[in-house]
């Protein structure tokens, strides 16, 4: 009884899935990128997507190339101690399946903050100090200290001060206090904002890698809430090394 | 009322398994390869982060009843998806289609179509999101 059933639900699964990648196919051209009043990139709403390190995002030419120590300490990483599985940031530029917002601070004066807002794991921010320097002495966080300009239309994000606490992927990518990431966000037309990330590590990587990512608006959407601390029984019966395959 | 319970393996036919599905490794704690159709009682409904979660009692050929533990996307994408916190109640007769669990638990991460015993289904997923497997 189970087979058919199963046939049934998965022929019905790839209808789905054609069917979405069908309606994802543009039929008009599309809208421009809106501006804020004061002429600059408006990058405000609800997005989706984006981030991470997968190397089908990496650009091309580009490889991920781990120090042998660094390769070691991600060779021994078990999938119970990856801090995103239990509920810990998950620092940047790893992302996660929910929606996030980006919020600017246009005023009479200059803009002094970027925020984002995530509403996944862990319903946390990060904050863009478009006015300022990085502090000499920063003590490493999860999120990194960030400064942001803009070059045209192109808003640009330094950030350095991370600790060495969250991994990349749930491979179990590292990587060490020296990370120094630059992000480079570009809203190209009203719903796609590109998001390309360096990964600049000399303690783990032998050379600087770029991963090319694009979020999608979802203009309807608000943030929920998410709380992954409500109710994580899955650390209990998570298993094997971070690579499984 | 007959219950069945029916594992078996599937091989081929599964969609690529998406990494972002969840905020853990989908296969650190399941496998895609052990498939169980599971067909009960709904003992618990729990409309709680990080997983959705409802409980099931099941039935075997032998009148020994397990309760099973499956696992559905978080509140806020199965909100999206057009789920709510009313979609199952304590008494209902589901059919699911699940992933079991590696380590051997009586626990799975439900996933195609649960069905109602009115013949409603209610998707396990959000197939616009690529979360489906």
């Amino acid at each position: 009884m189970g087979q058919p059933c199963l046939g049934f639900a998965l022929l019905f699964m790839l209808f789905l899935q054609a069917h979405a990648a069908e309606a994802q196919t543009p039929t008009e051209a599309p809208k421009p990128a809106p501006r804020l009043p004061s002429g600059a990139p408006d990058l405000s709403g609800v997005w989706m997507g984006g981030g991470g390190i997968a190397a089908r995002n990496l650009k091309p030419g580009d490889t991920i190339q781990l120090l042998p120590e660094a390769q070691k300490v991600m060779n021994a990483r078990q999938s119970k101690d990856d801090p995103e599985a239990n509920c810990l940031p998950g620092g940047v530029p790893r992302m996660n399946p929910y929606p996030w917002r980006m919020i600017q601070t246009p005023t009479h004066k200059p803009e002094t903050h970027i925020f984002i807002l995530f509403e996944g794991n862990i319903h946390s921010y990060r904050q863009i100090f478009m006015d300022g320097k990085h502090p000499d002495d920063l003590d490493p966080t999860w999120y990194g200290h960030s400064i942001g300009k803009w070059e045209g239309d192109t808003l640009v994000v330094d950030t350095i001060g991370y600790n060495d606490k969250f991994w990349f992927d749930f491979d179990g990518h590292p990587h060490t206090e020296k990370l120094h990431t630059i992000e480079r966000f570009r809203r190209t037309d009203l719903s796609t904002l590109s998001w390309d990330v360096t990964i600049d590590d000399p303690g783990a990587y032998a050379k600087p890698f770029t991963v090319q990512t694009k979020a999608r608006l979802e203009a309807d959407w608000e943030l929920m809430e998410y709380i992954c601390q409500e109710n994580n029984t899955n650390i209990l019966h998570i298993q094997g090394p971070a690579r499984v395959r | 009322m007959k219950f069945r319970l029916g594992v078996f393996m599937v091989a081929g036919l599964l969609l690529p398994v998406t990494q972002a599905f969840a905020h853990h490794s989908f296969a650190a704690e399941y496998d895609e390869k052990k498939v169980i159709v599971l067909k009960g009682v709904v003992t618990k409904f729990e409309w709680t982060n990080p997983h959705v979660r409802f409980y099931v009692d099941v039935k075997d050929e032998n009148g020994n009843v397990t309760n099973w533990d499956l696992e559905l996307m978080s509140p806020n994408t199965l909100t999206r998806a057009g789920w709510s916190r009313h979609a199952l109640q304590v008494g209902d007769q589901v059919t699911v289609t699940a992933y079991m669990a590696k380590d051997g638990s009586h626990r799975g991460n439900a996933r195609g179509n649960v069905t109602l015993a009115n013949g409603k289904q209610i998707f396990a997923g959000n197939p616009e999101r690529g979360e489906i497997k």
